[in-house]
């Protein structure tokens, strides 16, 4: 078998594991074949996001659960770990930056964990800023790293004024224009998104990807 | 005309009493304290027990019972408490740990702590963990004083946690979801744990006279079940069988709540539980076709929606509330609520307005165009 088809064979393996959810210690082994083998970690890391790819597909059709979606998030997640140091070897591959919390006045983080998962998976660099974040606090962040993306979540209909706040006080800092800001969580509707000025909505994690990627125009 | 307890049991055995019963499986804080127009003191949580100290409970029990008489409400749901001596562990950062390892944050918007993280970070953690022993004394302790109260003016709930959403809320859904993918023989163990701390629960809730037994936690989210069918099948509904088992034993029946979409598992939960609530509408739930084809074995509670209490106007709820009536009322077996509880962002005039529609439209036979 010539080096090719070997490297599009391991490639294909490690997509379908991806897909299958078959875990972190076989997809773990997989990977570490291919760098072996030479494999350039973007091609890897391509693989990955096609088998995530699949996982998000067969969630919106309903073939797959949550608990299968997260799961490939995790994948995802541990799997990046083992790639970084290729990747940082080779070029970066970050697709781009995301601040994200839950708004002030709102404890509620499943969603915006699942999102942060999702997106980190997918080759985003994350920066959590928690729970109950204040509008000055998604400010001080966007400062300090310069973020793409501020995504805002919550679950309690009384913190959305809180995104509106946030976005406001993004204008008058003059940080608005350099940042594309997204909201979600239970409550939010695309025209509140648009009613308050942010660039896109999601209404579950994979429409947060897909959100996060139209901004980006990606 | 019925006494509010007589409508429930009424209800419960599927024939058509003198009014639809109401009632809610949660009130947030503030809504009660507006609604009793008194000021809520001590720790509260509405997911767990955060003290022990029985005046703040006992307090808590006058306002929760003069809340539902003042609704008119003919069932009131209690929680178990925690147990004579408990105190939650206080930690940096203004967090507290309750009795099964959940970091408690407090919400000042709802007035209440809710879980925020874990002390599990892996399986081992839960492997030193000192399980709550269910047979520790005053876990009944709400429940009693509950009953004292109302004697047999309302039908009494006891409010239990089911062992598979308890296991996920325990350890994070994200840490519950990676041991489940890795350690499935882990999390089964932890599910059948909880279980048997339940059944001995659903005892001495019987003791304690409640008259039903409702179940919390979600099966599912929007979409559908959180984990696939199989294990459903596998592990979680055989452990719901034993806690139903164990009420039935008691002459109890067992309403299990969960939000979500349910319809992939509903033929599963029909054959198992007397009841369900919340059959969330903006999660696909139908309650008129679940009316249709379980109404003759399942109770059900529901399902005006939580989305639409926050967001609607007065009137959309009066005609959401009269549909829930005309679909799910004919034939008993059916107990009015919302689809999930009176959250702190739905709207109290809308709350009030699903009750009076309640008691408007809702006497028997239903009679709704």
């Amino acid at each position: 078998m010539t080096s090719l088809l070997r490297a599009e064979g391991l490639l294909e393996k490690i997509e379908r594991a991806f897909a299958e959810i078959s875990g972190i210690d076989t997809v773990k082994s997989l990977i570490e074949t291919a760098l072996t083998e030479n494999i350039p970690p973007f091609e890897i890391i391509q693989s990955m996001r096609e088998g995530l790819s699949t996982v998000g597909r067969k969630y919106e059709n309903g073939e797959y659960f949550l608990s299968e979606l997260i799961m490939s998030g995790i994948m995802a997640q541990e799997l990046s770990k083992i790639l970084k140091p290729h990747l940082q070897s080779s070029g970066n591959s970050v697709l781009g930056k995301v601040i994200i919390g839950t708004v002030k006045g709102d404890l509620h983080d499943i969603g915006k964990n699942l999102v942060s998962i999702m997106l980190s998976s997918v080759g985003f660099e994350i920066i959590d800023l928690g729970v109950d974040v204040p509008a000055e606090k998604f400010i001080a962040a966007s400062g300090k790293e310069n973020p793409d993306i501020i995504a805002m979540s919550c679950l309690l209909t009384i913190a959305m004024d809180e995104m509106k706040k946030t976005i406001d006080v993004l204008k008058q800092t003059g940080l608005r224009k350099n940042v594309k800001v997204l909201v979600g969580g239970r409550p939010i509707t695309l025209d509140f998104a648009k009613e308050i000025g942010a660039d896109g909505y999601g209404s579950d994690a994979i429409e947060a990807i897909n959100a996060v990627m139209s901004a980006l125009g990606k | 005309m019925m006494n509010k307890k007589e409508r429930v049991m009424t209800t419960l055995d599927h024939v058509e009493p003198d009014l639809v019963p109401m009632t809610e499986i949660s009130i947030d804080v503030p809504h009660l304290e507006t609604i009793t127009q008194t000021s809520l003191s001590g720790e509260t949580s509405l997911q767990t027990q955060v003290s022990a100290d029985r005046r703040a409970e006992m307090n808590k029990v006058a306002t929760l019972v003069l809340a539902y008489r003042k609704l008119g409400f003919e069932l009131i749901p209690c929680n178990l408490s925690a147990p004579d001596g408990w105190s939650s562990q206080k930690n940096p950062y203004g967090t507290m740990t309750d009795e099964w390892g959940r970091i408690l944050s407090y919400d000042s918007k709802c007035k209440a702590w809710v879980p925020t993280d874990s002390i599990f970070a892996m399986p081992e953690d839960f492997e030193r963990f000192p399980f709550p022993d269910p047979y520790a004394a005053g876990r009944t302790f709400a429940i009693e004083e509950t009953k004292k109260k109302i004697g047999e003016e309302m039908a009494l709930a006891a409010f239990i946690r089911d062992p598979f959403a308890h296991a996920w809320e325990m350890f994070k859904i994200t840490n519950f979801t990676r041991w489940f993918y890795e350690k499935p023989d882990f999390i089964r163990r932890v599910i059948e744990r909880i279980t048997d701390f339940n059944i001995e629960m659903i005892k001495q809730a019987a003791d304690a006279k409640v008259d039903l037994i409702i179940s919390g936690g979600d099966y599912s989210e929007k979409k559908g079940p959180l984990v696939p069918v199989k294990f459903f099948k596998e592990v979680v509904f055989p452990n719901l069988r034993g806690q139903v088992e164990a009420a039935h034993k008691a002459g109890l029946k067992l309403i299990k709540h969960s939000d979500g979409n349910l319809n992939p598992i509903l033929d599963d939960l029909a054959n198992i539980v007397d009841g369900l609530h919340s059959l969330d509408p903006t999660a696909g739930m139908n309650i008129g076709d679940v009316k249709l084809r379980y109404g003759d074995r399942l109770v059900l509670m529901g399902n005006v929606a939580l989305d639409n209490l926050c967001r609607k106007t007065k009137q959309e709820i009066v005609e959401e509330t009269k549909e829930c009536l005309r679909r799910a009322g004919p034939g008993g077996g059916y107990i009015l609520s919302s689809s999930n509880s009176w959250y702190t962002d739905a709207k109290l005039e809308n709350c009030l307005a699903m009750v009076d529609t309640g008691r408007r439209y809702g006497a028997y036979p239903i009679n709704i165009s």
